[in-house]
């Protein structure tokens, strides 16, 4: 299969953001997730939680609630203002101040006509949702002390506040309070410190559920405005709640990492009288859970350990698939490294900032599984911050690496880079042509004579690149299809083809000689993870999300013989089961009937000419290889060779001189630095 | 116990010694007046102390106040700040300020309507806008709300290396403290107490050279 010299990457820092709010849509089957530096990002459920689209932060954001109305998506944060979103470009539509000062939470009516925030005055604000913004209507009474979350009664006329100590229920019609639930500050220590009503839901029943500071879960009656229950779930706090669609099950986020499910049954069988019981818990997250959400089979969290979790509910399940496993999501599912691979640089992309290294040299050969003798450190050779407060969207560099280009979400960056031995210098390409504004990602001409950029309305820009500078040459515009925002692009080597995939599941194929559209492949139910270009056979890779493998043939504009043959076959239970998507794809040009690809935790090597897997071979089969003689090995392999030694995988490439570069970012060092957790005794420590 | 037994018999064989009358009067009468005198001292300390309280407030408050000079000015002469006391927002906390005090002494200079001087409440502060944004001081303090109830005071937390070491302690492979098995983790602090460790050797002269 091939020996290769792999240069082990751990100094690509990476730091993934705390999980601060979460919002399902129930129609789109989407769900959203705000992250502490102000990045939204949306997940497709029912595609194995492909993240689909990402809007980038900014610096000092301090989001704090996602609101979904319809299909249009709200935020709403602690610098006063809410935000909606353009989901087809992904960036930000606008931002209009409530004037109300810092603002805690957001929520949309179930009629899907206003919007609530609440304040850090101690105003609730309505908003109405109109067709293109959405307008001020009225506040509610002024109160005294902070709105820390709010929850609509489905049918729109009441709404539940939680602030400093007590709870409020308001008459949305006439603006005033109905009920003064006062919240108890518990025994102790918490005596002296206001109770923090973190999270408040109000069911149909007239029931009002809330989260509060002291680790308690209480139910309260609306009618007549007292406690009926409470439940000591924790000793910290219980900091997010979220209840089901049919309202029968309540699952409860806490600081100390613990999801509480209650769910509402009655205790004695076949008899009608039922209550909120504690059922479930959860230990899935090792730091605070900011958030949580019950969609239809499963429980969503995502808290400070940056980690998103799905946890299937296994009685709403019937069929064992790859929907009921337990997945938890660390990477982003986009590539944040690139590689100049004829000059061994590689550019890591942070959201503030990009660091460009050189890869470091060995000496010497050795057995396989050995670490050999390191010559020469791998060494920084330049740290780029971003101007101004966006975070950067995406990054490149040029496979010469002689430019540098990355987009925020207002501006995009050209730079000339000259790399001697020993002496870097960069210079910043300052007049950039007017259409380069912005783009949703970024491509390279294997050359390096060429920058494509895409934009708005799925379109790609053109622009060549040359000592004098960057001129723009032309854009390549889908015949028809969706304006979704482009999220994967890639260029053949011989620089005739590019294809672009966008979030509507399209593929267009362009030709870069007449800069027109040449085809587009079938669209398929799932998203595309990676995709490449063949350089000898000219034939488009396809990995999706849900693990499916597509080849299609440009210049005959079919699927290959190979892909139909995988379809017809199938792929192996293992491989479609694998719950990480497939982030590259790259070929060997010494070996052609190779593809490699890399999830997060496994690096794999297809080979066409061997036969395919079925249900029964033994799937892992690299250690059961070795030990057979050549003839029975003939025999025994097959096409996936899966190679499971590097572990936390962020990058996989392959140089020219057939040395692979595996860039890992090991989760216990991204637990080092994440906030501090609560302390928690466990038995025998 | 013989020691007791045996003064016990000493008291008992003897007779009771004479006392003189004068001279257990004398002892009382002095016992007494000790105990007034105790007592008188004590009160005597205790206003002492209060009338250095006192004056300690007093100088306190005299150097808070501003110079008679400037009070005076701010009764009489209505100036460009109280335009500003004029939005009386909830957020416009306005706060006196060294500067304003230059600004007092320059306007002195130049002649100014007489207008009905205006007072400020007493929770109101003058502060320029210009110093600070109004807007970002609020969502800091948001920010270290959430901060110092999560994290702050009152919150029982640990460390990520201790949550690592007891995974580690109680783990399927049970292995050393991630302190020690990861050695980029504290790395600064190591070489710290390294480098204080080789001072300390040198200092004592525990290795003989």
């Amino acid at each position: 299969m091939g020996e290769f010299k792999v240069h082990r990457v751990r100094f690509f820092d990476y730091m993934p953001s705390g999980i601060r709010a979460l919002a399902f849509n129930q129609d789109t089957e989407r769900m959203a997730v705000a992250r502490m530096d102000g990045s939204v990002e949306v997940f497709h459920c029912s595609d194995r939680f492909f993240q689909e689209k990402i809007i980038p932060g900014r610096e000092q954001c301090g989001i704090e609630g996602l609101s979904w109305v319809g299909e249009r998506l709200f935020s709403a944060g602690l610098n006063g203002g809410i935000t909606e979103y353009d989901l087809t470009n992904q960036k930000v539509k606008y931002t209009i101040d409530a004037y109300g000062g810092p603002i805690w939470t957001i929520t949309g009516n179930q009629q899907g006509t206003h919007l609530a925030v609440g304040c850090e005055d101690g105003t609730v604000k309505l908003f109405e949702v109109n067709e293109d913004q959405i307008q001020f209507e009225r506040n509610l009474d002024r109160q005294k002390s902070r709105i820390i979350s709010l929850s609509w009664h489905p049918s729109g006329s009441k709404i539940a506040a939680g602030m400093m100590d007590m709870i409020q229920v308001f008459n949305v019609e006439t603006g005033h309070s109905i009920h003064r639930m006062l919240a108890d500050r518990g025994a102790g220590t918490s005596r002296s410190k206001e109770c923090v009503v973190w999270s408040v839901v109000y069911l149909s029943d007239g029931t009002i559920i809330t989260g509060d500071s002291v680790g308690m879960v209480k139910l309260w009656d609306d009618q007549t405005g007292t406690l009926i229950k409470s439940h000591n779930v924790t000793k910290c706090d219980v900091l997010a709640l979220s209840v089901s669609q049919n309202e029968d099950s309540l699952v409860a986020g806490t600081s100390e990492g613990i999801v509480v499910q209650f769910q509402f049954v009655s205790m004695v069988l076949e008899k009608d009288d039922k209550e909120w019981v504690r059922t479930r818990t959860f230990r899935n997250h090792t730091h605070d859970i900011r958030a949580v959400a019950e969609i239809t089979t499963a429980v969503v969290s995502g808290g400070m350990d940056a980690q998103l979790v799905v946890r299937p509910l296994l009685d709403k399940i019937e069929v064992r698939s790859a929907a009921s496993a337990l997945r938890k999501i660390h990477f982003p599912h986009r590539r944040l490294v690139s590689c100049a691979r004829k000059s061994g640089l590689m550019l890591f992309q942070y959201p503030g900032h990009l660091e460009l290294w050189r890869l470091g040299e060995s000496e010497g050969k050795g057995t396989p599984g050995s670490s050999l003798f390191v010559k020469r450190n791998p060494e920084k050779l330049l740290q780029l911050k971003v101007k101004g407060e966006d975070h950067i969207r995406c990054s490149a560099v040029s496979p010469c690496g002689g430019w540098i280009v990355y987009s925020t979400a207002s501006t995009l960056r050209l730079y000339r880079l000259h790399c001697d031995n020993n002496n870097i210098s960069i210079t910043k390409i300052s007049k950039l042509p007017k259409v380069l504004s912005s783009a949703n990602q970024l491509c390279f001409s294997s050359d390096s004579s060429h920058l494509f950029s895409a934009s708005a309305q799925s379109s790609v820009h053109i622009a060549s690149l040359s000592q004098s500078g960057c001129k723009f040459v032309g854009t390549l515009k889908p015949k028809s299809g969706s304006h979704q925002a482009i999220h994967l692009l890639a260029a053949s080597e011989d620089g005739k083809w590019l294809a672009s995939a966008n979030s509507d599941h399209e593929v267009h194929i362009y030709n870069l000689q007449t800069q027109k559209a040449h085809c587009t492949v079938p669209v398929y139910s799932s998203a595309v993870t990676a995709m490449g270009i063949h350089p000898a056979t000219n034939c488009l890779f396809m990995m999706h999300a849900d693990q499916q493998m597509f080849e299609y043939s440009i210049e005959q504009k079919q699927y290959t013989d190979w892909s139909r043959t995988v379809q017809r076959k199938g792929l192996h239970r293992f491989w479609v089961e694998r719950d990480t998507p497939c982030l590259n794809v790259m070929f060997n040009p010494q070996n052609p009937s190779h593809v490699i690809l890399h999830d997060m935790y496994m690096l794999c090597i297809i080979d066409q000419s061997l036969p395919l897997p079925d249900d029964k071979t033994q799937f892992y089969n690299q250690l059961t290889l070795k030990s057979l003689t050549e003839e029975q090995r003939k025999s025994q392999s097959h096409a996936f060779k899966v190679c499971k030694t590097f572990k936390d995988i962020l990058c996989v490439e392959l140089m020219p001189d057939q040395s692979l570069v595996v860039v890992e970012r090991p989760l216990e060092d991204i637990a080092t630095q994440l906030p501090a957790p609560i302390k928690q005794k466990k038995f025998a420590t | 116990m013989s020691e007791l037994t045996l003064q016990f018999e000493s008291s008992d064989d003897e007779l009771p010694e004479e006392v003189a009358f004068d001279a257990s009067k004398s002892v009382a009468l002095k016992s007494v007046k000790d105990a007034l005198d105790a007592a008188k001292r004590e009160k005597n300390l205790l206003k002492e102390k209060r009338r250095k309280k006192q004056q300690l407030f007093q100088e306190q408050k005299k150097r808070k106040l501003l110079p008679q000079e400037l009070l005076e000015e701010f009764d009489t002469k209505p100036q460009k700040q109280t335009d500003l006391s004029a939005n009386k927002g909830i957020y416009k906390k306005v706060s006196t300020k060294p500067s304003h005090n230059n600004k007092v002494k320059e306007q002195e200079t130049g002649t100014m309507p007489k207008k009905t001087p205006k007072s400020l409440p007493v929770s109101y502060r003058v502060m320029r806008i210009k110093d600070e944004s109004a807007a970002k001081t609020l969502q800091q303090r948001a920010t270290d709300f959430v901060q110092s109830r999560l994290y702050g005071p009152g919150t029982k937390r640990t460390t990520n290396a201790e949550l690592l070491s007891l995974k580690k302690k109680r783990g399927a492979s049970q292995g050393a403290a991630v302190e020690f098995a990861n050695k980029k983790l504290g790395a600064c602090k190591k070489a710290r107490i390294k480098r204080s460790n080789k001072r300390f050797i040198r200092q004592q002269k525990l290795i003989p050279f």
